[in-house]
């Protein structure tokens, strides 16, 4: 891949020395991609809006402190993750009704259908992506919509590359569940009924997301960035 | 052999080499849990890979790329007197013509107000040296209502409200009236708000914020600023005045006011 015309970390340092215009190259660069991760995150727009915002926000407030030590993509990543995760705890914290009534459907997602039919395929991914918990959803965005590394993907989140690997796979079953796709084998039928690996959607991966919290350093920002 | 977890997300993904591959395949025809998982991860990445990105709507960094040039300046100690000076002779302007426009000659202190401007041009933190005064409610914050869409009607309710609050603050001093809701936001996105609120040229020199809300308003992103006005110099304020301002670029969209009845 050719490099760009200058390195983010380049734009940084000149923004630092009085180049007005390279932080509005970085935002440029990577708007777009910060605003899809945080769309995808939290399934709507205004939230989308929102999380862009905030994480450009913190990058700017922060930027005198960004020593390199992570790439600045990689920090980035983090922020808007970040960013989303916050809003979408204010979201639920929000009080219903408070909440126009137009955005009730989005607000509460169709339950997952329990039978695998042709039509609930047609699910929209979006909407059952947002029924997967917030740290399985995250490393998919990054990982199978974004293609990031799954390297660079441990470094966003700051979990070991076992837990990416893990979250990846336990959040598209998770993924799968939730658009209705039931676990048929491919190479054989299970008589005496299929066990439920990942549980319920919404069950395993929740319940494994504390213990995984306990001894693996959750996403925030001071870990990364002083 | 028990079931290969720890490759199966690889296994979807088509990185493991060769030796792992075939361990996997060797176990799959014979496991329906782990055929299972594959043929459901499989999917989703599938789906998942038809996600698309879309194009950033206009105006989504416009507020940053702003709040960066106000933090250059900022640092670069530009000569903001006078800019603050100017740029508070044209707010005070500009609300002179709103109050004109939409509220009409009920408030005829405000043709006034250009000669008090100076003093309080560009000054943004008046709520804590103020809070003290009687009628006076403390601005705590940005609150989130983003979900919540105003109309005209619901405008005029939020100064009702404000001016009830400002006759409760003025009747009982000591506890003042808790205007905001509890859902507050980061101080970045206050003083954003805040900014886009003073930059819409809509605030007038003896205005004091008491409340700012973000929310829609006829399904527009929208910054609602509650003001109470007064005569100044630590009189109590004797109205309260709403301007709701288009999150995008800051240009008004609707006002409202409120009489604060005196006691």
């Amino acid at each position: 891949m050719p490099d760009p015309p200058a390195r983010d970390e380049d734009l940084v340092r000149r923004y630092l020395s009085g180049d007005r215009a390279a932080f509005a190259a970085l935002v440029e660069r990577h708007e777009r991609r910060v605003y899809n991760l945080a769309l995808r995150m939290t399934g709507r727009e205004e939230d989308a809006r929102d999380a862009t915002q905030d994480a450009f926000l913190t990058v700017l407030r922060k930027l005198s402190s960004f020593r390199g030590e992570a790439a600045f993509t990689t920090w980035l990543h983090r922020v808007t993750v970040n960013a989303c995760y916050d809003l979408l705890r204010k979201r639920r914290r929000a009080p219903l009704l408070e909440r126009g009534e137009d955005d009730l459907p989005a607000l509460e997602p169709p339950p997952a259908p329990d039978h695998a039919d042709a039509s609930s395929l047609s699910m929209d991914v979006q909407q059952a992506l947002l029924q997967v918990p917030e740290d399985f959803r995250a490393v998919m965005i990054l990982h199978d919509v974004h293609d990031l590394r799954q390297e660079e993907v441990a470094a966003i989140v700051g979990v070991p590359i076992g837990t990416v690997k893990s979250r990846l796979h336990r959040g598209r079953i998770a993924l799968a569940r939730a658009m209705g796709i039931e676990q048929q084998g491919r190479f054989s039928e299970d008589p005496k009924g299929p066990p439920a690996p990942g549980g319920s959607p919404g069950g395993a991966p929740g319940a494994s997301r504390s213990g995984e919290r306990a001894d693996a350093p959750g996403p925030s920002e001071g870990t990364v960035s002083p | 052999m028990s079931h290969p977890e720890d490759l199966l997300a690889d296994y979807v993904g088509g990185t493991l080499d060769e030796r792992e591959r075939a361990a996997v395949d060797a176990h799959l025809p014979g496991c329906a849990r782990c055929s299972a998982e594959v043929r459901q991860a499989e999917a989703a990445r599938a789906a998942l890979s038809e996600l698309e990105d879309v194009p950033v709507p206009f105006g989504v960094t416009g507020p940053v790329l702003a709040e960066a040039g106000r933090r250059f300046e900022r640092r670069r100690g530009v000569a903001w007197g006078r800019f603050q000076w100017a740029a508070g002779l044209a707010a005070a302007a500009a609300f002179v013509v709103v109050v004109a426009v939409n509220i009409g000659g009920e408030d005829s202190q405000n043709a006034a107000a250009p000669e008090r401007t100076t003093a309080v041009a560009g000054g943004t933190g008046a709520a804590g040296a103020e809070a003290a005064a009687p009628g006076v409610i403390p601005f705590a914050g940005l609150e989130r209502q983003t979900d919540v869409n105003y109309d005209e009607a619901g405008i005029r309710a939020v100064a009702t409200e404000a001016a009830g609050a400002v006759v409760a603050a003025e009747e009982a001093p000591g506890t003042q009236a808790a205007l905001a809701s509890t859902v507050q936001d980061s101080k970045e996105r206050t003083s954003l708000a805040r900014e886009c609120v003073d930059q819409s040229g809509v605030r007038g020199p003896n205005d004091v914020l008491i409340r700012l809300i973000e929310a829609r308003f006829d399904g527009t992103p929208a910054f609602i600023g509650v003001y109470s006005e007064g005569p100044g110099a630590g009189q109590t304020p004797d109205h309260i005045v709403v301007f709701v301002i288009a999150k995008d670029d800051c240009r008004i969209l609707s006002t409202a006011s409120q009489r604060i009845p005196s006691g």
